[in-house]
Formats: C-alpha cells, structure tokens, sequence
C-alpha cells in the first residue's frame, strides 16, 4: 500500500492527472485485439527448420529486431503510451509566470513577521511579490490582495507595475492571526465561470505568498484554480504564549487563578522565564522548561487583583517576538440591571428569581405588570406573561406574551409542542440542549420578516430573536411555569447566556481582543470623542455616538490599549494568543477547496503542460504505422 | 502413400536398364557370402593372392607343388575371395518426407528400389530399412533376384509417419546391421539436431556412405504470399511469416546454405553426396547422376 502510494506521490509530482494513467490497463486490450486481429492462414509445411532459420538470420541484425515482429503492435503501444500520458497531463515547472492574469495573495499574518535571517517572511514575501511584478511581460495583468484576520484588495487588477510595486511596498506587518477565507472568495469571484467556457477574468492565476500558518483553511470549501503556493520561511525558533487568561474565583469565593499556556515550536528545548506582572507588580516569576514541540500548561493562583492591567511575559530571544507577551485588561465587573415585570406570585417569577440570583452580577427588581412604568433604568427588562403598551429601551424577554411591535402576533395555541430544532449559533442557546423540554401549550406565532427562529416545533416557532434597531428583543412563546423548563439544566444556562447576550453582560466579561478584531467603546455620557492610545504610544481619536456602543477596528497591534473619554480611561488588551501563529513552522501543503497545493520556493514556478507535444508524438508514430501497415513489408 | 502402392514402383523398361549397372565399391570389404565381389578374405576364386606356410591339416590340394619340388618346402597357394557386397538403404520415412509433389518418400522410394535393384541384379545382399524418429519399418536382408519382388512390396510399404531422429535411427541400425558394405541414405535431412550425427555415424561403420539429399520443389522454391502461419508437420512447431520478397530471398540463401553445409560435412569425410529436386526422374538420377558421383558404374 505505501508503495502504490509512494508511486502516486511520485506521479503527482510531475503529473496533473495521474489517476488517468489507470488507462494503462487498454495495453493488454491492444495486445489481444493484436492477436485477435492477425489471422494468418495456417499452413502445414514439412519442416521450419529453414524457415525459422531464416527469422534467425533477421532478427540476428539487430538487439530489437525481434520486436519487429510485432512492429505494428509496439507501434500501437506507443501510442497507446503517448495518449494515456496525454491524458495525465505531465507538467514540467518553468520559472516565471508569463501570458496571465495574476493575483497575488500575500499574507501579512503575525507569523510573517517571524525574522528570517536579516529580514522577515513579510519582507521575503515582498520581494517574491516584486520579482514577479518585473517579470511581468506586456499585456500580463496582476492584483494586490492582502490577508491576515481581514483580507484587503490593494491593488485591482492592472498591469501598472508602478501602482503594483507601490501597493506591494505598502503592505505592513501585523500581529493578527492569518484568515484567507474572504481573499479565496475575492478570487472565486474572479475565476466565477460567465458564459460558455468564459470566467469573469481570464485565465486568472493565483499565487499564495505565505508561510502557510493559516488557520482557517479548513472554512475555505470554494475551489479556485491555478493556484501556487510560493512558500516564504523556514525558521522554527520560537515559543510563545497560547493562551491567557484568568478565572473568577467560583460564587465570589477563593482565588483568582490565571493561565497561560506556553507553545514551544522549536526544535530544542525552551528554557525561558514566566513572569506575571500586575499594573507594574511582579506577581510571580516562574522558570519554565518546554520540551520541543509541546504546550506547558501555568496555573498561578492569586488573591483578587481588581481592575487594571495583568501582563504575562517570556523572556527568551526567538524570531517571533509578539507572542512572547500577553495582556489581560481586568475590571471590575460591571453589573446588569434586570426587571422582571410579572405577577409577583407566579411560578414562572420565581424559578426567573431563582435563576437570576446565581449570578453575582445582577441586580434584580421584580414589579407587578399593573405598576409596570416605561423606563430606560435597566439592561434588561424581562415581561412574564405581559407586555407593555410601548417598547422601553434596553434589551427585552417576551415570555408567553407578544412584543408590541408589527408583524408579530399570536394565531391560536398549540397542544403540548415538540422541540423539534434550535438554533445552537445564537449566543442564546450555546452550551445547552432544549430537546428535553415538555411544554403543555404555547402560542402559534408569526414573526416578522427578519426575525430569526430560534427554536422550533411543528406548528412554528418557540422561541425566536426578533431584535430590531439595535435592540436586542427575544420571544419566548410559551408560559415557562407551564411547562419543565426550569428543572432542566439548560435553564439557568439560558439564563446566563442570556446575561451575556445582553450588551452590558458581554462588555463586563471581555478581557481581551484577538489582533484585529474590534474594540468595544462604551460611550460615556456627554463624551462626544474618545482617544484611543495604542501600544506604540499614537493616539487615535473616536467620534462616540451616545447611544450605541462604537467599534474600534485599529487592533492589529497586539498590547495594552487605553481609551480616555473625558476624565475616565479604560484599559483594554489585544493579544494575538493564537497557536497556529506561534507554531511557526512553515507548512508545505496548503489544502484549499479539498485541492492540495504543494509549497513551492524561491521564484515561482509555472505548470507547463506537455500534452500537446505528447499528443503530436502520438500522432507522427500513428503516421508511421499506416506506413508501416500499408507496406507490410515486415516481418 | 497410396501413388506408390497404386502403380508399379519401377516400370520394366528401365529395370530392363538398370541391369546393366552394378553398385561400385569403392573400397574392398568382408562380404557374408560367396559372392561377385573381391573380398579381403582367401578364398577359392581364380585370382592368385599369396602364399602361406603349410600347415597340418590344409588341403593338399592347394599345395604348390612346383615350389616344393624346387624348395623342398610345403606351400599353400592363396586365392582371393569372391564375396558378396552388403547394400544398406535407408529411407527417412518422417512426416516430413509426405511433402512435395512428387512426394519426397515416393522418390525416395522408387530411388531405394532402383538402387537395390541393381545390387541383387549383382548378386549383392540388400538391407532397406524405412525410418523415422519412433518406428522403423524394416525386410529381412535379402540377396538374389529371387528376392527383387520381396524388396519391392517392402518398399511399396513404406509409409511416413513420426518426426526426425536421424541419429538415432542410423544407431539403431548400424547395430543391428554390422556387415560393412555401401550405405545409402536418402532423406531431406529435416532434423532439428542436426545432420551430422547421422552421417558421423555412418562413416564410423566403415562403409562406403552416400547422402542423397531429396527437396521437394515447393522447399527448393517456396510460392507463398501473405500472413501466414507455418506448421511443423513433426514437431508443434511454428513459424509466423509475413511473405516479403526479401524473406524468400532469406529463405533461399538459407536453403542454399543448409545444402552447402551437408556438402562440405560429406565431402570432408568421402561421403558420396547428391541434392535431388523429388520431381527429377528417377531413370536420369540413376543412369546419369549416381554414375558421374561414382556410386554406380
């Protein structure tokens, strides 16, 4: 089996299509219908002694005459053999990329700023990428596209190789993980077929500069054609922080405990310092010991720190330096506001009660539907079989009652509902399993477009997101005293979840941003800007908008950021905690849409089909056996 | 082969010729019997050979009485002996011999008849054996021509049937047939181990060898054309030909070749050799061809 294998890995070394050369097996076909073919007329002679001499005396001239014989035959074979390797296309690399449309994807993930010697991968890529640009023949056209957590076109398609040499020098390292996943899609787009045998762009080649680390190659199902993979790297010395993070102490009781896990990629054993700082305080310094190509798990215990920065740092030399620190921004957690508008003695009030109470966080009114006032106090307002003549702000629960909003309504009842599918992708219903909730009866309801079901039963939806204008409103369409819900475990998991999902919920507990994913702003009342300092030291200003949180997308630096609204400035960490970046060992396979890419370096190099020539060959030794067969001169 | 048992092997007016030939003896051998031929015994013919010393108990007749009275010693006068000549004729009787138009084994027949003919015209004791590679046909050796008919409906009986073996088959023979004389072989030499082991062996008999190498014309000048596939009438062989002028031409030389080699083998070693087309008269083989190769006289 590992031979075949190994003779297959040999053929697609050199061959597209190496599976075709199962046609092989027409070879003892030709053979038979050789046989079959050449009927000779049988004669009785008296002896072919002299006859079989005679062959002797011809086939002696030469080492081959003896195929001669069947010189029709091997004729047939060798086109046979011609065909077949036609069929398998052979391809031969020829250095530079000629007569094409191109698209560079160059990625400028953290692990292209691994150094490589003088310079980095990024750097190599770059040079890769201008080569090509002077390779670049007249009429050859090439674009930009950059990858990293974001994919961005740099440069269209064009064949101004001043605009392209500007747009590749241009490019910045980051400290954000690698996705390629929309840059495939910018090229599926391209290579997307428009009319007969026609794409949108023509013969476009694609050509993937990178180290290979990409972490979500796996999400790429969309296969593109044409696709090299010029490999840049081959340093393996690094170590790197994984993972970071700390765990609240269990029901506000006990030490906080932080975690780091430590990557050693390198080929040797990493002997480095753990050390764990707290706002300038050094909490611990741990020597640690890796062995090569392993993960060692940190566990510190500590006493509660309270708000501010937690830093945990390696102190080794190795050629990726961003992973060697981390940063968690600790505050203190901020509280959620919930009302429960509900008969204060019904069942359905008190398992909410219940379920509200375990978590620390929250701070819980209850009021009767009758004294029920609008009022824009609190981050969640949850309505227990009633409902309000007007929406308040805040996010909002509908239980057994209908949201005052349009398109919504109830259309009868249904008799004890199966859950037949949910949604588990909400933030609402993750970690948990409602296939075991018995429900008596809910309300048929029909939802507005735009709306999302969350969970399901035969008559329609049980639960569903119908959250509009930034306002997060979720109905829940059946009476939760009514049914076993609340003695299921997924209860006061959908409680929690439910804190979470509220935007003050998730802002208390983030702690930290991967490279290049935005930062939450909260605005402060009366702020109308806020600064935003990097961990370089720059500043970027934010215009606030007073009544929604604002994103901050300038993270692909990894480190502590600080924003400053007025008087008050709140810390934030980007880390790029990423394995995939820190094992930065170049892969020698990109796998993209199921088609494996083998990793090319130095210059890029070219398929060169050579069917054609094969195809030619098959058909001059064709010519020469009609020849050969109108002459029958053979033997 | 039912020509030859349909009509008369040899008709009368050239047996009537025949009489008139006798098989030369190249050199003088021990015969069996009393017979036309010097022999290297002593014997009772006419012809002086020698004297020996008397000895008790030697016809006085043969004392030579002249001698005694001039020597006064006893001396027996020796007389050549006349002696018969053994004729061995032997016919490749394999399948091989079935081709040809004539067929190779009815020339070969009519020639063996012809030849022994005239040797028990001669008073000459005639041994004819019809071989081939797993039989052999054979007649109790026969002198006289009282014995010309038996030797015919022998011969008329040959047969071909089986593959070659012609050393073997001359083995066989020269052990069974001790008595030296002149040996005839007529065959086409179509042995696939070769002609020579044959021939050796019948010079080492001490006899006087002839190879008469019999071709049908169809071997001699094959007329094919097209794919063919030839079969070896003794053995499972075959040979796939595609006829072109310039394997006939090859066919030829190799033909011409193969004749050559038993020449030469024959000549090397005084075997009297001829090549016969099976469609050359026999009266002009016998009354022209064996006389110039000096086999008859």
């Amino acid at each position: 089996m590992s031979a075949l294998q190994a003779i297959g890995d040999a053929l697609g070394r050199s061959f597209l299509s190496p599976a075709l050369f199962a046609f092989l097996g027409l070879i003892p076909i030709v053979i038979l219908l050789y046989l079959l073919k050449l009927r000779r007329t049988e004669m009785l002679i008296s002896s072919t002694i002299l006859w079989m001499k005679s062959l002797q005396d011809l086939t002696a001239n030469a080492p081959f005459q003896r195929l001669r014989k069947n010189l029709l035959l091997l004729l047939q074979i060798i086109i046979l053999l011609l065909v077949v390797t036609a069929l398998a296309r052979p391809f031969t690399r020829a250095e530079g990329l000629s007569g094409n449309n191109i698209c560079l994807l160059i990625d400028r993930s953290a692990s292209m700023r691994v150094r490589e010697g003088d310079t980095t991968r990024l750097e190599m890529a770059k040079e890769n990428a201008l080569e090509m640009v002077d390779d670049m023949r007249g009429g050859d056209k090439m674009m930009i596209v950059t990858f990293a957590e974001s994919s961005d076109v740099l440069c269209e398609l064009t064949s101004d190789r001043y605009r392209l040499r500007e747009a590749i020098n241009s490019i910045r390292p980051s400290d954000t993980a690698t996705k390629i996943r929309d840059a495939i899609l910018v090229v599926r787009s391209l290579q997307a077929p428009r009319g007969e045998g026609e794409t949108v762009v023509a013969d476009l080649r694609v050509v993937v500069l990178s180290d290979g680390r990409i972490s979500d190659l796996e999400e790429v199902g969309a296969r593109i054609l044409n696709v090299s993979f010029a490999q840049v790297g081959e340093s393996t010395n690094n170590a790197g922080i994984a993972a970071f993070s700390v765990r609240e102490p269990l029901e506000g009781r006990g030490d906080q405990q932080s975690f780091v896990l430590v990557h050693n990629e390198q080929t040797e054993p990493l002997e480095t310092t753990l050390t764990l700082t707290f706002n300038d305080t050094v909490l611990m310094v741990e020597e640690l010991n890796v062995p090569p190509g392993e993960d060692r798990e940190v566990v510190v215990a500590h006493p509660e720190l309270g708000s501010g920065l937690l830093r945990a740092e390696l102190d080794h030399e190795d050629d990726l330096a961003v992973d060697n620190a981390a940063w968690l921004a600790l505050r203190p957690t901020a509280s959620v506001k919930v009302l429960l508008v509900a008969e204060s003695d019904s069942t359905g009030a008190y398992f909410l009660k219940r379920a509200f109470a375990l978590d620390s966080r929250v701070e819980l009114s209850a009021i009767d539907p009758a004294d029920y006032v609008e009022t824009d106090e609190y981050d969640l307002t949850i309505f227990d079989s009633s409902a309000p003549g007007e929406l308040p702000a805040g996010s909002l629960v509908f239980i057994n009652s209908i949201p005052p909003l349009p398109g919504i309504k109830s259309e009868g009842a249904i008799e004890a509902p199966p859950v037949l599918a949910w949604d588990s992708e909400h933030a609402v219903l993750r970690f948990l399993n409602p296939a075991n909730i018995g429900i008596r009866e809910a309300q048929r309801l029909a939802l507005p477009d735009g709306s999302r079901t969350l969970i399901s039963t035969t008559g329609g939806p049980l639960m569903a997101d119908v959250s509009r204008g930034g306002q997060q409103i979720l109905v829940i369409g059946f009476d939760i005293a009514e049914s076993n819900w609340p003695l299921r475990l997924s209860f006061p998991l959908f409680i929690q979840n439910l804190l979470a999902w509220v935007p003050r919920g998730s802002f208390a507990t983030e702690t930290s941003v991967a490279t290049g994913r935005p930062l939450t702003i909260m605005p402060v009342q009366d702020v109308e800007s806020a600064t935003v300092t990097l961990p370089d030291g720059s500043a970027e200003s934010v215009q606030l908008d007073p009544l929604r949180p604002v994103f901050f997308g300038a993270t692909e630096t990894a480190g502590p950021y600080v924003v400053t609204q007025g008087d008050t400035s709140e810390q934030y960490a980007v880390n790029l905690l990423d394995r995939n970046e820190s094992a930065i060992t170049p892969a020698e396979v990109l796998t993209i849409g199921r088609a494996e890419v083998k990793a090319e370096r130095g210059r890029v190099k070219q398929n060169r089909e050579l069917w054609r020539f094969l195809v030619i060959a098959a058909l001059v030794v064709l010519m020469v056996e009609w020849s050969v067969y109108s002459r029958r001169a053979w033997i | 082969m039912d020509a030859t048992s349909s009509r008369p092997l040899l008709d009368a007016d050239f047996l009537r010729k025949l009489e008139r030939l006798a098989i030369a003896a190249k050199r003088v051998q021990l015969g069996l019997a009393k017979g036309e031929r010097r022999s290297k015994r002593k014997g009772s013919s006419v012809e002086f050979a020698d004297y020996r010393d008397y000895v008790q108990g030697d016809d006085l007749r043969f004392v030579d009485w002249n001698i005694y009275a001039r020597l006064d010693a006893l001396y027996l006068k020796l007389f050549k002996e006349q002696e018969d000549l053994t004729v061995h004729l032997l016919i490749d009787a394999s399948r091989s011999m079935g081709f040809g138009t004539p067929s190779k084994i009815e020339f070969a027949c009519k020639l063996a008849a012809a030849i022994g003919y005239i040797a028990l015209i001669g008073y000459d004791r005639v041994c004819v054996e019809g071989f081939s590679g797993t039989d052999v046909q054979r007649m109790r050796p026969c002198r006289g021509r009282a014995s010309v008919a038996k030797m015919f409906s022998f011969i008329e009986s040959i047969e071909e049937e089986g593959g070659t073996n012609l050393e073997h088959a001359c083995r066989s023979y020269m052990l069974r047939n001790r008595a030296k004389g002149t040996a005839v072989i007529i065959s086409d030499f179509f042995d696939q181990d070769g002609f020579e082991g044959c021939l050796r062996r019948l010079t080492m008999s001490g006899s006087d060898v002839y190879a008469i190498h019999v071709l049908a014309p169809e071997e001699i000048d094959p007329q094919l054309a097209g794919d063919l596939k030839l079969l070896d009438s003794e053995t499972s062989g075959f040979v796939e030909i595609s006829a072109s002028r310039a394997l006939l031409k090859r066919y030829k030389d190799n033909r011409d070749g193969f004749c050559e080699a038993i020449r030469r083998f024959s000549v090397a070693r005084g075997i009297g050799h001829f090549v016969v087309s099976s469609d050359t008269s026999i009266e002009e083989l016998t009354l022209d061809m064996l006389r110039k190769g000096g086999m008859l006289r």
